[in-house]
């Protein structure tokens, strides 16, 4: 088995990050690679057969990136169904499949899931929302209120807030009318 | 047993530590359709969790699948 895995820094050390969050590389589990390829199997096995057991067509593929597991159905029609309004039964079984995996694994899993390319589409035009905002923003210098979003659309919208200059994004609100405001920077 | 049946018994079974023990029914009656749901006493948590989280989900994507008024119980006693 491989070794602990050691993390370089370059010549800027991060002072502020002192928060107690652990960093992504340190996370990586033993045998990481290993256990996402099973973390896969075992997904594709619980949804293949909720595919089968409803009559839908569907194809799944495994993948890992960006160090988790990703599991993609694509199909008919009927996979709307797993999708719902703005992707909501897309997270909820995307939550019943990690908490199959961890039944198997004792693990917590990260895992994601998308139906349909449902993420995939969703994740262009929130970036080209977040983008075409954060320039309104940038020109005007008003802050603009976003509408609610999941924390997968927040994150996508702030990200694409970040690649553009003289603005800041944050969220406001509760659950499930969490949103995404984009402000002028101080 | 129904598809609905079929396919949450399925999901259910996937998420606690004793499947065999999961037994789901389809109820009709004129209020609309549920689907009861039966688990070991100790996989009561697993099924509801954190905050109701969990069961919440198993109603997300049943909904999903059967339609808008398909309830989801689940039952908190042995039988």
């Amino acid at each position: 088995m491989s070794e602990a895995v050691q993390v370089t820094t370059g010549g800027d050390v991060d002072t502020e990050g002192a928060d107690g969050t652990p960093n992504g590389a340190s996370a990586t589990p033993e045998g990481g690679e290993d256990l996402l390829v099973r973390e896969g199997d075992i997904a594709g096995d619980y949804l293949e057969r909720l595919l089968d057991l409803l009559d839908f067509d569907g194809d799944i593929d495994l993948d890992v990136d960006g160090g988790r597991a990703v599991v993609s159905i694509d199909g008919g029609d009927d996979l709307s169904k797993l999708v719902g309004t703005r992707g909501a039964t897309l997270e909820a079984l995307q939550e019943l499949t990690r908490l199959a995996v961890q039944q198997s694994t004792g693990a917590r899993s990260r895992l994601m899931l998308d139906v349909a390319g449902w993420r995939a589409d969703r994740r262009a035009e929130l970036s080209d929302l977040g983008r075409t905002t954060a320039e309104q923003v940038s020109q005007t210098g008003d802050p603009v209120r976003l509408n609610p979003m999941t924390p997968f659309e927040r994150k996508v919208v702030h990200d694409a807030v970040a690649g553009v200059e003289g603005v800041r994004s944050e969220s406001e609100g509760e659950e499930p009318n969490r949103r995404v405001v984009v402000l002028p920077a101080e | 047993m129904s598809v609905l049946a079929d396919a949450l018994e399925h999901l259910v079974r996937g998420i606690v530590a004793n499947p065999d023990d999961v037994r789901v029914q389809l109820i009709t009656t004129r209020r609309g359709r549920t689907l009861e749901v039966h688990v070991h006493p100790d996989d009561l948590g697993k099924v509801i969790g954190r905050g109701g989280r969990t069961a919440t989900a198993l109603r997300t994507v049943m909904a999903g699948i059967g339609g808008r008024g398909l309830r989801v119980d689940v039952v908190d006693t042995d039988r």
